[in-house]
């Protein structure tokens, strides 16, 4: 019989809320995303968005995959890693409908759930992976019962990289898809500082230039333009090195980041050079939202993972690669 | 010419020249990437990693020898050192010698980060080992001089992921008798090398 299953994804700034059944199928994947009028994220706000728009995203899920509230078998939460604020709040809405509805709590790692849910739209069985988004950026390897972090960054993620850039120069928040515009009609590179080590790569220094490229006059278009150039060939470079050591034949791009239409280029052509498969993950699963937690949470019960509520504490540090991957064989 | 092998950023042939095996090694264009972006990439790396061969070896780590180099169509000619990459032979090692061999490697980054150099990426695919248990790094491109603190713990933090995620069965002893290798070579930074360590690690996260 198939199990269905509600995720409840709140690790940022998006409060999302997601039904699965155990056959791969995704019923709903409905979520909001707090924008403050002015300047950046601040956790504790982010946590009243969640508590406030919690209910009503959750109750449209369910009516969107036209089921009764009864027919939810488990319940799953983004436990970690992400803002302490907004994780509590998230886990504190699970809990109470697992006590509510009698059904078993799942805790899903929020990195582990954006690799998992591009494997099912992907239908990928071992890909590197990389995940960028606001508060992440990494080069993921299954390897030894775990997900493996090949690189990451050393410093900010891209995403909060290219938001503090944008915020910079008066764009609103999220201001990737704004850039990725602008850089459309750059006709001028400006060389920025490009800083990768081993598989990890480091953006605090091309924040630091970018910003004063726009301070000096250069033309909007063109700073963004060599911004995108330049974060993103970073990239690709320890995505390449992660596959080339790895040799695995499958690349995954998930994450908001993955929106960017540049970056998949980009990928698409190192997956080339080494005879690897690609894929983007979908906008509306590729971003956080609760389909991506639901899908991990159906693979975790299935493995028998299990969760008591006194024992189910937010881990806002949570580690991509402390967790075994109970589900998945080799 | 079929490559020997294919890596992230170049592209290794093997062939005889004035009788001997020389490996030549290719950054080759990438046309995913913006052409200015790999123009410099391939020259600065290119350049970087002849250099860096030779200081290495000066302060006394073993590197292979450069040929000849081609710097407007970024070759660059090496001895071909007759062993296996460190990291096929981990699984296959008596404990006791892969300690010694990791033991080695530690030092060998001791002896670049005393000098001021820093390695870039010193994973286990980068030292080659043979018959005997001599060793070798290799891949320079991304060495640095004039190295700080940082530098040198982010250099032994990429190292000590790499024993993580490709030898996660013998990463302690690994890391333990790689860090024993490196305090053999004695610096006054070596203490506040390895507390750095730790603080990158926890960075680029959610706090």
């Amino acid at each position: 019989m198939s199990i269905i299953c509600l995720g409840i994804e709140g690790t940022a700034h998006s409060f999302g809320a997601g039904i699965a059944s155990s056959g791969g199928d995704v019923l709903s994947n409905i979520w909001d995303m707090f924008s403050p009028d002015e300047g950046g994220i601040h956790p504790r706000e982010a946590s009243r968005h969640h508590s406030d728009v919690g209910p009503s995203v959750i109750r449209k899920a369910i009516e969107v995959a036209s089921i009764d509230v009864t027919d939810i078998d488990l319940v799953a939460f983004s436990r970690g890693p992400g803002l302490g604020p907004c994780l509590r709040t998230t886990a504190t809405i699970a809990r109470a409908l697992s006590l509510r509805l009698n059904i078993p709590l799942i805790g899903v790692n929020h990195c582990v759930a954006h690799i998992e849910i591009g494997c099912l739209e992907s239908g990928f069985k071992d890909p590197v992976t990389v995940y960028v988004s606001g508060g992440n950026t990494q080069i993921i390897a299954y390897a030894g019962k775990r997900y493996r972090t090949f690189g990451e960054t050393l410093d900010i993620a891209i995403g909060n990289m290219l938001d503090t850039f944008g915020r910079d120069v008066g764009m609103r928040f999220p201001a990737g898809p704004r850039i990725e515009r602008e850089a459309r009609n750059a006709s001028n590179y400006h060389q920025l500082p490009y800083s990768v080590k081993g598989m990890d790569l480091s953006y605090s220094g091309l924040l630091t230039a970018a910003k004063r490229l726009v301070s000096e006059g250069v033309p909007m278009a063109d700073a963004c333009f060599s911004v995108q150039e330049t974060a993103f060939g970073m990239l690709a470079e320890i995505a390449e090195r992660a596959i080339a050591h790895t040799r695995k034949k499958e690349l995954l791009l998930t994450g908001g980041v993955a929106r960017n239409d540049r970056l998949t280029d980009i990928l698409l052509g190192v997956a080339k050079r080494h005879n690897a498969v690609f894929h983007r993950v979908t906008p509306s699963l590729a971003g956080d939202q609760g389909a991506m937690i639901a899908w991990t949470g159906i693979l975790q019960h299935e493995a028998g993972d299990r969760l008591n509520i006194a024992d189910s504490i937010v881990l806002p540090k949570w580690r991509t690669d402390e967790q075994d991957i109970v589900w998945r064989k080799s | 010419m079929e490559p020997w092998t294919i890596g992230a950023e170049s592209t290794i042939y093997r062939l005889e020249q004035w009788g001997r095996i020389v490996l030549l090694k290719h950054r080759p264009q990438k046309p995913y990437l913006l052409k200015a972006i790999d123009e410099f990439l391939r020259t600065s790396r290119t350049s970087r990693e002849c250099k860096m061969l030779t200081v290495a070896r000066n302060l006394g780590v073993p590197t292979p020898m450069v040929y000849w180099v081609d710097m407007h169509r970024h070759y660059i000619a090496m001895e071909y050192i007759q062993g296996k990459q460190l990291k096929q032979l981990v699984a296959e090692l008596a404990a006791d010698r892969l300690q010694k061999i990791t033991c080695k490697f530690g030092k060998l980054i001791g002896l670049l980060h005393r000098g001021g150099v820093v390695h870039g990426d010193p994973t286990t695919s980068n030292v080659i080992v043979n018959q005997k248990g001599d060793i070798w790094l290799v891949d320079f491109g991304l060495a640095e001089m004039n190295a700080t603190v940082e530098m040198k713990g982010v250099d032994l933090h990429l190292m000590k992921r790499a024993f993580e995620t490709t030898h996660w069965d013998h990463e302690e002893i690994m890391w333990s008798a790689a860090l024993d290798g490196y305090r053999t070579i004695h610096s006054d930074e070596t203490e506040n090398v390895f507390s750095r360590v730790e603080e990158i690690r926890e960075r680029g996260r959610y706090h």
